[in-house]
């Protein structure tokens, strides 16, 4: 009885912390989106209806996808070299990660204005090269939100997988060499499925996050590769129309929630640990 | 003298599960007694209910006339000695031995002194200025038992205190517990799944299972005349046989196994036999023969299994498999019909399943 | 040095290594340009525009303030985190499992929408003043890593050692203080720098909640970039590295990097 209620005390102003302030707020922008003035869901209908809506949902769809399929080849190969490494050289390969993942958002996203701009050293190295049609304009297009997206996110991708990949045994591995498996079967049928919720993991931080990004798109993407997240400031803090903003913000609620659910449910059903 | 220990109708659950029914138990003053039962049998729990960890759903707690089941777990004055030592890693050996004392507002000179000394008496005197994670795992159960003793608690509580030791270790740990509580002549009660410790350190021994206690009585007695089959399997009776009363004349009455077979047995040395029991008997109380006699279960050999001075055989009955022995001069083969003699002193009467 | 790895593998994760420690590089090297203009390589070698930091009222206003916000928030956040994370893992049994899951729920609430939501519901709404919707944006957005580190440190305590002080006349609330805590120590440096850091670079949530007169340092650097493309950027850039540098020594002081791969 004591010891019931001194757990619920303990733990109440965390809770109310997250209700009040959390739940509620997040909660009120999403009801106000389900009744307008013109009716259920009606702010969806019509934010589905506008041609130029519909496009930034499916554009930011595509971004976090391609993203999130890049982060996860480019995450697990090099998580998978950084767990096997001899322990110093994986030290300083984790660092090397953790280094630019704790470097912020706009940091990092600004690298990619020198990186990629007119004068970047990417266009002065093709013009140095000589090729044809260089200096590109390769900023403000999707593909460079993307790039600069999955080098936001593989940093992310390769410490959750380093976890992971580190708690296959050794001896699993020998065991499966031992009873005839090439390395390449090894790697194809002990160690990826093992791999698999990590991957799933690291897959749902990576889609959410990059379905949700800001700073990356606003500046490397500009008005020209709208997304959502920019989409939401421009209408809540340019056009103030905030009906909208609540429309677009419930949308990202609702996307980042069924991923969650559904990837977390998958991840259960796909751990060959679980019974 | 020390106070006696009471617990009286005490139950305990964790949510809603119970993990104590009903228990009662009394540890008279100065005496040791050992809670031996498997895990989760609820000795720990039993333990933790005392030192006021978790809190009793009914009953009461008392210890030499002062009811403890409503005092707060600070308040108790329990010595406890914790499995894994629970030793504080971030203070010095002193530190640790002193802790009890600072709360007891002793003065810094006066706990110096007395930690100086208790330390001196587990032998550690050399350690005091070291942290546990650079002791051994006999000294930090060494410091652990000063914590507890400095302070000259009441009760003391040992929760499976040597069951991270080596085996050599435990045995001289052992015997210095029991040293250390009866020259300072504290009640104590001491949990444990090892049945030799318990039995080698303790006055009495309550042995539990599924919450309750089954038997509570001196090793002796338990290892002689278990009360009831749990106990009885507990203690090596590995062989129990249902049997019946056929005939009774004097102390001799004449038994009746499954299958019809024919057992004589003597009330003088097994006591008193009622009509319907059960025979238990450890392997060495159940010896084989295969002369031809119509006395002795009718058994067929199985698997024989060599044990330096004896051979152990496993055997098929009428009354199921059994383990029994057998002389190394005569061994014997797989399929062998044979006859099982019980040696009367290796066994015991039991109620029968149906009764109890 | 790699044991079992075949060298095209290892070869492709030298250009990932090379993909994500290039850009930092280069924004090193344009910060020391002598140039009006953003480039690399350098054209004449200048520490100016680390002055010029300074010299930009904006950018030393925003700075005492990201500091100000990332203090309190990751103090608030230790204050009501540390008891919940207690809370969790001492009375595991006797809470609701959907208590846990609630102190991660702004992880999983995207924080560009907290961020909004909070404008509606407590700036706008509740009439709040800038500086407190800020902050309490903050303490959220750095709550989830308070309770996740310090659950985690708490998850290897042995609590049968706060029982041993209790045994010995500590009251509960004494033995948390003494033994609890500073076995802990470490785990607590660990989620104040984390939250620290986390509130620093923080764009999303400061994105709305920021007014006339207060803005942070990340919000103030978009700012910047949208209207100037001199090197100023680049040098605040290289002072948030620096100190990314100092808390990852720290870090690595206290509980070794691995920690973060957990």
């Amino acid at each position: 009885m004591i010891r019931w209620v001194t757990g619920w005390i303990l733990s109440a102003p965390a809770t109310t912390l997250v209700l009040v302030f959390l739940l509620l707020p997040v909660g009120a922008t999403v009801l106000a989106t389900l009744t307008t003035a013109e009716g259920f869901f009606a702010s969806y209908g019509e934010f589905l209806q506008s041609g130029f809506r519909r496009t930034v949902l499916w554009r930011t769809l595509e971004i976090a996808l391609l993203t999130t399929g890049f982060s996860l080849i480019v995450g697990f190969f090099t998580a998978y070299v950084v767990s096997r490494a001899s322990p110093r050289w994986r030290s300083i390969l984790i660092i090397a990660a953790v280094f630019p993942l704790l470097t912020g958002v706009v940091v990092r996203s600004f690298a990619f204005l020198i990186l990629l701009g007119r004068n970047g050293i990417v266009n002065r190295f093709m013009v140095w090269l000589g090729v044809d049609g260089a200096p590109y304009s390769m900023l403000f297009t999707e593909g460079a939100v993307i790039v600069a997206m999955v080098y936001l996110f593989v940093p992310l991708m390769i410490l959750t997988l380093v976890g992971v990949l580190e708690n296959i045994p050794d001896d699993v591995i020998e065991a499966a060499a031992s009873l005839g498996a090439t390395p390449a079967q090894v790697f194809r049928q002990v160690i990826f499925p093992l791999a698999v919720p990590g991957l799933i993991v690291g897959a749902v931080l990576v889609f959410t996050g990059s379905f949700t990004a800001y700073a990356t798109p606003q500046l490397v993407g500009g008005e020209r590769v709208m997304v959502m997240g920019t989409f939401l400031h421009q209408q809540a803090m340019v056009a103030f129309d905030w009906d909208s903003a609540a429309t677009i913000a419930a949308i990202m609620v609702a996307v980042t929630l069924a991923v969650v659910l559904v990837m977390t449910r998958m991840a259960r059903r796909l751990n060959p640990l679980a019974s | 003298m020390a106070p006696a220990l009471s617990l009286s109708h005490v139950s305990a659950h964790y949510g809603a599960t119970r993990i104590l029914d009903d228990l009662s138990l009394r540890v008279d003053g100065g005496e040791l007694v050992s809670l031996l039962g498997a895990s989760g049998c609820g000795k720990t729990t039993t333990l933790r209910v005392i030192a006021g960890f978790l809190p009793a759903t009914t009953g009461t707690i008392t210890l030499g006339g002062t009811d403890l089941t409503r005092l707060p777990a600070h308040r108790r004055n329990i010595g406890i000695v914790f499995q894994n030592y629970a030793l504080f890693p971030h203070l010095t050996v002193r530190d640790n031995v002193a802790f009890g004392l600072k709360q007891r507002g002793m003065a810094a000179a006066t706990r110096a002194r007395e930690a100086a000394e208790i330390l001196k008496i587990v032998g550690l005197a050399d350690f005091s200025d070291r942290f546990p994670a650079a002791l051994s795992g006999g000294q930090r159960q060494r410091v652990a038992l000063a914590r507890a003793l400095v302070v000259r608690p009441p009760l003391l509580m040992f929760d499976e205190p040597l069951s991270n030791l080596d085996a050599k270790l435990r045995i001289d740990m052992r015997v210095e517990i029991r040293q250390l509580q009866q020259s300072n002549g504290t009640t104590a009660v001491f949990v444990t799944h090892d049945q030799e410790e318990a039995f080698s350190i303790s006055d009495r021994v309550a042995i539990m299972d599924s919450g309750r206690i089954h038997q509570f009585d001196t090793p002796e007695t338990l290892y002689q005349r278990p009360a009831d089959s749990f106990v009885a399997r507990f203690v090596g009776f590995v062989n129990l046989v249902s049997l019946q009363v056929s005939q009774r004349n004097g102390a001799i009455v004449t038994t009746q196994g499954p299958g019809g077979y024919r057992l004589l047995l003597d009330q003088d040395r097994l006591g008193p036999i009622p009509d319907r029991f059960m025979l238990a008997a450890r392997p060495d109380g159940l010896r084989i023969s295969d002369a031809d006699i119509d006395e002795g279960i009718p058994a067929t050999v199985g698997i024989r299994t060599y044990l330096g001075r004896t051979y152990h055989y496993q055997v098929e009955t009428a009354s199921g498999p059994l383990t029994a022995t057998g002389s190394l001069s005569d061994p014997l083969g797989a399929g062998r019909h044979v006859r099982l003699i019980p040696d009367l002193d290796q066994c015991c009467i039991l109620p029968d399943k149906e009764s109890t | 040095m790699i044991r079992r790895l075949s060298p095209p593998l290892i070869g492709f994760a030298v250009l990932v290594y090379i993909f994500l420690m290039g850009p930092l590089i280069i924004v090193i090297g344009a910060s020391l340009s002598d140039t009006t203009f953003l480039t690399f390589p350098p054209q004449g070698l200048s520490l100016r525009w680390f002055d010029r930091i300074f010299e930009m009222a904006a950018f030393r206003r925003t700075m005492v303030t990201s500091f100000q916000v990332a203090m309190l928030a990751t103090c608030f956040a230790l204050l009501v985190g540390i008891p919940a994370a207690y809370a969790l893992n001492r009375y595991r049994i006797q809470l609701p499992g959907w208590l846990s899951t609630l102190f991660v729920l702004p992880v999983l609430v995207p924080e560009i929408v907290l961020g909004f939501s909070l404008l509606r519901s407590v700036q706008v709404g509740a009439g709040l003043p800038v500086f407190s919707a800020l902050l309490i944006g903050h303490t959220l957005l750095v709550l989830p890593y308070c309770v996740r580190v310090i659950s985690a440190s708490l998850s290897s305590f042995d609590f049968s050692i706060e029982e041993a002080a209790i045994s010995l006349g500590a009251p509960p609330w004494q033995a948390f203080f003494v033994v609890v805590l500073p076995n802990i120590r470490s785990g607590v440096i660990a989620a104040f720098i984390l939250a620290f850091i986390t509130s620093i670079n923080d764009v999303s949530v400061a994105l709305f909640l920021t007014g006339p007169g207060i803005s942070t340092l990340p919000i103030q650097i978009l700012a910047h970039v949208e209207q100037f493309f001199d090197p100023v950027v680049a040098s605040v850039s290289v002072l948030l590295m620096v100190l990314t540098v100092a808390v990852m020594a720290i870090v690595e002081r206290t509980l070794g990097l691995t920690f973060l791969t957990r």
